[in-house]
């Protein structure tokens, strides 16, 4: 039962994954790149992330991507037009490169064996809340600092120039 | 083999595919999503690598990355916006300045 999950939720990502790299329109691109958001929530879902799988949704499918749309409703589409699809000469040099690196990692992952230090949790969300706002506090104070330097930045791009 | 590892492959599989897309993709809008492809490659791992070892932390680290993945799309989309609203650029192979 879990390998037939784990085929349907990865047969929906690399179909997603394929859409994203070679679909021509940039509004299909994103709207695979949604599909993928979905597959990879049910993933962390399975694999009992479940505060991960509902913040995936929310920041990714929801803010993220209506982000790229605004982004993509400013720009006239006959510019766009001119730029779709990609590069044939990178496609053909860097496909090699890419499956020679992906068969690396697999040897590497498939035969080598990982450290087990702790139990398995139980109450997941209790815990990574636990562990959030008492050992990574100050990073996450950092990450509220870093986010306003992202809005302050975005605003400073965004301006008209005088 | 482990459905943990299964998960890593997948994980390996979308960070290769998010920077074959940036390095492929003519449009700067698919190269950022080419990112955001790159950026759940990492997520992944994280999440089933913590499976494997036992505890949270992998989690925490994953909701750092995504506040760091909503700061990089604020900041990429401004920049794109304001790349074709100075110069009217729109694909990668037109931003030339500094070779030339």
């Amino acid at each position: 039962m879990e390998w037939l999950i784990f085929a349907f939720l990865s047969a929906w990502a690399v179909l997603s994954v394929m859409g994203v790299l070679f679909l021509k329109n940039p509004v299909h691109a994103l709207l695979s790149f949604i599909s993928l958001i979905l597959a990879v929530a049910g993933m962390f879902l399975h694999l009992g992330a479940e505060l991960l799988a509902g913040l995936q949704l929310i920041i990714y499918a929801v803010a993220i991507v209506v982000f790229y749309v605004l982004v993509i409703t400013t720009i006239p589409w006959e510019k766009v037009k001119r730029f779709e699809g990609f590069y044939r000469r990178e496609f053909f040099v860097g496909f090699p490169v890419l499956v020679v690196s992906f068969l690396l990692f697999a040897y590497a992952i498939v035969k080598g064996d990982f450290a087990r230090v702790g139990l398995p949790v139980k109450d997941n969300v209790k815990e990574v809340g636990k562990s959030l706002f008492t050992t990574y506090l100050l990073p996450l104070e950092v990450a509220s600092v870093i986010l306003l330097t992202a809005m302050i930045g975005a605003i400073l791009l965004g301006r008209k120039e005088e | 083999m482990t459905i943990e590892k299964a998960y890593i492959l997948i994980s390996v599989f979308l960070f290769l595919s998010g920077l074959f897309g940036v390095i492929i993709r003519k449009n700067l809008i698919t190269m950022l999503i080419s990112t955001e492809l790159m950026l759940n490659g990492v997520n992944l791992a994280l999440v089933s690598v913590d499976r494997i070892v036992g505890g949270v932390e992998g989690q925490v680290f994953a909701l750092f990355l995504l506040a760091v993945a909503a700061s990089e799309v604020a900041v990429g989309l401004g920049l794109v916006v304001a790349l074709f609203r100075l110069k009217g650029y729109e694909g990668s192979s037109e931003i030339t300045h500094l070779r030339e």
